[in-house]
């Protein structure tokens, strides 16, 4: 990493020190919202349909259990992506302009997304590991992680192609129907013929698997899950590169 | 002072709907959260321990459709246009008729939204209360426009704002006595105007008390809501 690089993402750091309420709230909300979720969930039968086919009987509360950190965790990290995304529109363009690349403060923006990722994702399976016992945690966890990352790439693209306001009605929309609904076997015991189209479906898929089988049967879902997060990284990377750089003349308000 | 603010109130809804994604998601996002929520939303109910049926769960969910909107609408219109409405009153409008204009824009991007709600509900499900039904969303979109410009008008930050919101809507809804049998938050922000929605959306009336808590609660969020624009339209010494 060049200096430049190291001082940008130290800027980039040092702008979030100074405001706290976000790492409280980072912590605050999903603890709050997957508490509280699966503590007053009753244990109402539910099947859920797994990656290598298997159906598993269990309860609405642990379909909670297993479901909640990740929408939490989806529709959170998004909303992170969007606005360090609008942070970086409104001053990276004055560091390109006095001699950054842009390559250089978009990897400064993206190692503060990867930390407030990684708070999220840290939170939500710790206070989920308090009220639910995933059969198999690597992968459980995997899944939130790679459910961060994929949302927080949608949403820093998101943050760096339309108005902030459209920004964050399209993320509650995007998640809530993804890994809220389409996926969610409190909905329908395994996902429909073209939920494998969205990019929550293969770290659901993950998630599922991870909450209630103690073997593993989802490399394929694994696979599509690091595929989707190659190509958003590099979506990011390309607009962002592209919004940032001196050529670029607008910017979304 | 309604002939000056009214010209400026157009305009602050036209500033809001420039992006078309925003008009799309104002109309997609209720209608959505009514027809896809509310055919599991009863079921979802009863796994929580609450006592909402089915016909009451498509009520409701128009409620909260309308209230996260309209919340993240005001914290972003106070947020996003304090330097803006600071230049306006001191360029002559007066802080006040800008604190007038943004309410009379939240007012009307609100109504509509609660008509989008509404006729999908009425579509969707029939309602034999429909102007209790529409005066319930309409609550709420009345008590979320107060607490999006009071989150605004604290917090400056928009990423941190926007998570406030998000975390009242979440104690809000959980804390709906249809949704929880835990009686640990007494008094929501939304609790009266839930239990019009839920009464209406059933075919059943409601009692005065439950008119006059959504009405208060509706009016002094509005309140808070000026004095939040006002607050923000004022010029520091």
């Amino acid at each position: 990493m060049s200096a430049r690089a190291r001082a940008a993402t130290a800027m980039a750091f040092r702008d979030q020190r100074r405001r706290p309420l976000v790492l409280v709230l980072l912590v605050i909300v999903p603890a709050y919202v997957i508490t509280r979720s699966i503590a007053e969930t009753l244990p109402t039968p539910r099947d859920v349909g797994l990656p290598g086919g298997a159906i598993v009987h269990t309860t609405m509360k642990d379909v909670h259990g297993a479901e909640m950190g990740g929408v939490t965790i989806a529709f959170v990290v998004a909303l992170v992506g969007v606005f360090v995304m609008q942070s970086a529109l409104e001053g990276d363009r004055r560091l390109v302009l006095a001699g950054f690349r842009p390559g250089e403060t978009v990897l400064a923006r993206l190692a503060v997304l990867l930390a407030a990722t990684a708070v999220v994702v840290g939170v939500s399976a710790l206070v989920t590991a308090l009220s639910f016992d995933a059969a198999s945690w690597p992968a459980f966890v995997a899944a939130f992680l790679l459910i961060g990352l994929i949302y927080g790439g949608i949403g820093a693209l998101a943050g760096a192609v339309l108005d902030k306001l459209a920004a964050t009605y399209l993320m509650l929309f995007l998640v809530m129907t993804d890994v809220g609904i389409v996926q969610s076997p409190m909905f329908s015991t395994t996902p429909g013929r073209f939920a494998v189209l969205l990019p929550g479906y293969a770290p659901s898929r993950l998630m599922y698997e991870g909450a209630f089988s103690t073997g593993f049967h989802a490399g394929g879902e694994l696979a599509l899950s690091l595929a989707w997060l190659v190509a958003v990284a590099a979506a990011v990377g390309f607009v962002l590169s592209r919004a940032v750089s001196s050529r670029s003349v607008s910017a979304p308000s | 002072m309604l002939s000056a603010a009214l010209p400026t109130s157009t305009a602050f809804v036209r500033e809001h709907l420039r992006a078309p994604l925003t008009l799309a998601m104002l109309i997609a996002i209720p209608v959505f959260f009514v027809l896809v929520f509310a055919s599991v939303l009863g079921e979802f109910s009863e796994a929580l321990g609450g006592t909402l049926a089915s016909q009451s769960a498509t009520a409701i969910s128009a409620g909260w459709a309308t209230a996260f909107l309209c919340g993240a609408l005001a914290f972003f219109q106070v947020s996003s246009s304090r330097g803006a409405d600071r230049r306006l009153a001191a360029a002559g409008l007066g802080p006040l008729r800008v604190a007038l204009s943004r309410i009379f824009a939240a007012l009307a991007i609100g109504l509509t939204v609660s008509a989008v709600a509404f006729a999908t509900l009425w579509l969707r499900s029939g309602v034999e209360h429909p102007l209790h039904a529409f005066a319930a969303i309409f609550a709420f979109a009345a008590t979320y426009t107060g607490i999006g410009a009071v989150v605004g008008a604290f917090v400056k930050g928009q990423l941190e704002g926007s998570l406030l919101v998000v975390l009242v809507f979440s104690v809000d809804a959980f804390s709906d006595p249809q949704m929880t049998s835990n009686g640990l938050i007494a008094q929501t922000p939304t609790g009266e105007a839930a239990n019009l929605l839920v009464a209406a959306g059933g075919g059943q009336g409601s009692p005065g008390g439950d008119w006059a808590g959504a009405g208060l609660i509706a009016l002094a969020a509005l309140a808070v809501a000026l004095a939040a624009f006002w607050s923000s339209a004022r010029m520091r010494a």
